[in-house]
């Protein structure tokens, strides 16, 4: 309940901070505007595709909107990851492992480029 | 405030995403979709049975990973595409986020509301009913019209199975069993407004005077696809008051260890019908008492 309204907060937040009416945030993000209202209102979830173009479209991290950071450019580095995770093998954990830090090498070059 | 959850959640956007990149043709390409919403994909090569695929995140960076143990390509896409709707439905993060990574069992056997809903947007994601339909017309009636909508969509045997009985307008019911267990069973909506059947629950023993209870004693019919078909009754299967005779077709599904049966007849009788019989039991029975 509070990550929730931690989110309508930043969102309302940090698009009033750039200026953007609901009507062009949604033009920056490709949602609709009455999406952008449900979120801020809180009438609606959004999914990890929403935060993301959010995110983008804001300039801050998905991590931030959420709450889960206190730093509009933070990140939660060390997530407690893997929910059943004492399902995988080792060599499985191994590759889970890799996978994350490619992304992260991804989340990199993608920052490089701003 | 309360956010709609659910089926026809799923299939709204599901469809929403097809719509948005443009996609309204058989069969729908999981990997294309990821790649389009920049979520990468690679294999996690394993033999052992357990984890189906995993959502992965790093900053804003999503990855799925999806097993290939099973060596069923409608398996495994039906898998990425339900990390998809992780990542594409309202609400999940919510849930998701708590652990970073996300491991999912893909099948329609979850119980996890949230493993639901995306088991249903994958179902429509990869046989949205805007071509299903137009297609299931086109394939006809029984086991050969699941296999020829399998191929078309490039799904799996019992997810096409499942998504049949769901649209197929005869009275149909597919059933998935292991040894002398049914599994689960979908029952066409004919089928399932036929008076007075029970409903095959999950653990009840498998019928023993259906071919499936003996195809499933021998364990290489499953492992090697074996198929057998033959009469079998409404009765035997769903109790009632009515003999109807039905067509049992049977396949083993290999390394999934389980039996698909497809029961199907075009000879259900109607309500009107079975009105006029009951009325005309009635207007006998007095008769012979006299």
């Amino acid at each position: 309940m509070e990550s929730k309204n931690i989110f309508q907060e930043r969102l309302v937040e940090a698009r009033k901070k750039r200026r953007l009416s609901q009507d062009e945030l949604a033009n920056k993000t490709k949602l609709q505007a009455s999406a952008i209202s449900h979120f801020e209102t809180g009438g609606r979830k959004p999914s990890f595709d929403n935060l993301k173009r959010l995110a983008d479209a804001l300039e801050i991290t998905s991590d931030y909107l959420l709450g889960r950071t206190n730093d509009p450019s933070g990140i939660i580095e060390n997530d407690p990851i893997y929910r059943d995770f004492e399902n995988l093998t080792a060599q499985e954990r191994d590759i889970a492992r890799d996978f994350m830090k490619s992304l992260a090498k991804g989340s990199k070059k993608r920052e490089g480029r701003k | 405030m309360s956010h709609p959850f659910g089926e026809s959640n799923a299939r709204h956007h599901s469809e929403l995403l097809l719509r948005e990149l443009e996609i309204n043709s058989f069969p729908v390409c999981p990997f294309l979709i990821a790649d389009k919403l920049n979520v990468e994909v690679r294999q996690l090569p394993s033999n052992k049975k357990g984890v189906s695929g995993m959502l992965l995140r790093n900053d804003d960076q999503f990855g799925i990973l999806y097993a290939t143990y099973l060596e069923n390509s409608g398996f495994e896409r039906f898998s990425i595409s339900h990390e998809i709707g992780h990542y594409y439905l309202p609400g999940h993060p919510d849930v998701i986020l708590v652990d970073g990574i996300h491991q999912s069992h893909a099948g329609f056997i979850s119980y996890d509301k949230y493993e639901m809903e995306a088991d249903y947007f994958a179902a429509n994601l990869l046989m949205p009913k805007f071509l299903f339909e137009t297609a299931l017309d086109q394939a006809g009636v029984g086991l050969d019209g699941i296999e020829k909508l399998a191929a078309q969509c490039n799904t799996s045997l019992t997810a096409t199975a499942i998504r049949y009985a769901q649209h197929v307008p005869e009275a149909v019911a597919i059933i998935i069993s292991t040894n002398d267990l049914i599994d689960y069973c979908f029952m066409s909506d004919t089928l399932k407004e036929f008076r007075g059947l029970d409903w095959l629950r999950k653990g009840t023993p498998v019928p023993s005077d259906t071919f499936t209870h003996n195809f499933n004693k021998k364990a290489s019919n499953i492992s090697q696809g074996a198929r057998k078909d033959g009469d079998t009754n409404l009765q035997y299967w769903f109790g009632g008051d009515h003999e109807i005779e039905m067509l049992e077709e049977i396949i083993g599904l290999g390394s999934y260890g389980k039996t698909l049966t497809v029961l199907s007849t075009s000879d259900l009788p109607t309500e009107e019908d079975l009105d006029e019989e009951e009325a005309l039991m009635e207007s006998w029975t007095p008769r012979f008492r006299r």
